[in-house]
């Protein structure tokens, strides 16, 4: 006989795991490759709350997205080394992103340099490679550059901003399905 | 260092890589996209998104996560094709 949908729940969510308050969970569970539903959804659920605030908000978007990620940060970042090299700031970025962003710095190939002094600031060019908000973006089939990059832009620029102490600024110079381009700016 | 290479047979010549290549890759000769500049190309795969020929290869391009593929929607499409 088929079983009723409670008698099934009661079923699937019957477990005899003692829990302690002592326990400190050690690994995330469960495991990765089981993460791939949850995953989506929470891809498929920033994707629409962007797009939501987007039509609602319009380009007023932009300014909450870069200030909410300027805000984290400037929080992550709190945490980690004062560097005044802009390299090592770079490295410590590295450290930040660890996971969820990765990126290189990039220069043309006629150019010298990677980081470049010009009339009191300093520019360096970042490809950025895995990246979770090109990810959700592409889960939903919405277009780069909007709203939730400028999540990423803030987050990137109120990290920078912490571990160096200088104004930063970032902007986006290209979007693509596998990698995007970003200028650092610091002032 | 990244190398690309066109497929002379397969592309039709419609210069979209070399309108959207950010970097300037690409120059149009004798019909075919010609990839002039690869030392300056980033790996971002904008072109291979807008090849309609499909007839971009890169060798060299570091290849970033892909979490936004569904294996379940994937694993239904390959039974349908
Ligand atoms: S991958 Fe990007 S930078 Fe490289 S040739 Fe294609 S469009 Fe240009
Ligand atoms: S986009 Fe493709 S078909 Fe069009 S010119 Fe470039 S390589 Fe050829």
């Amino acid at each position: 006989m088929t079983k009723s949908f409670i008698e099934e729940s009661q079923q699937n969510f019957q477990h005899d795991l003692m829990f302690r308050v002592e326990d400190v969970p050690l690994k995330c569970n469960p495991p990765a490759a089981e993460l791939e539903q949850t995953l989506h959804g929470l891809m498929q659920m920033n994707g629409y709350i962007i797009r939501s605030l987007e039509e609602i908000a319009g380009r007023g978007a932009n300014a909450v997205t870069f200030r909410a990620g300027k805000k984290f940060g400037h929080e992550v970042a709190k945490y980690f080394q004062k560097k005044d090299n802009v390299e090592e700031a770079l490295r410590e970025l590295s450290y930040i992103l660890y996971g969820q962003y990765s990126f290189e710095p990039w220069k043309p190939a006629d150019k010298d340099h990677y980081i470049v002094e010009e009339n009191g600031s300093t520019f360096i060019y970042l490809v950025f490679h895995d990246c979770i908000v090109r990810q959700t973006l592409r889960r939903i089939g919405q277009e780069q550059s909007g709203p939730l990059c400028q999540t990423l832009c803030g987050y990137v620029v109120g990290a920078i901003e912490e571990i160096t102490g200088r104004r930063a600024k970032l902007e986006i110079v290209h979007t693509g399905p596998n990698a995007c381009l970003k200028k650092v700016i610091l002032k | 260092m990244i190398q690309i290479s066109v497929d002379e047979q397969a592309c039709n010549g419609c210069g979209l890589c070399v309108k959207d290549c950010p970097m300037n890759v690409f120059e149009m000769g004798s019909g075919v996209s010609i990839p002039r500049r690869p030392e300056n190309c980033m790996g971002c795969l904008s072109c291979h998104e807008i090849c309609p020929a499909q007839a971009l290869e890169h060798q060299g391009v570091v290849p970033s996560r892909r979490m936004y593929i569904s294996s379940r929607v994937c694993s239904m499409l390959n039974r349908v094709i």
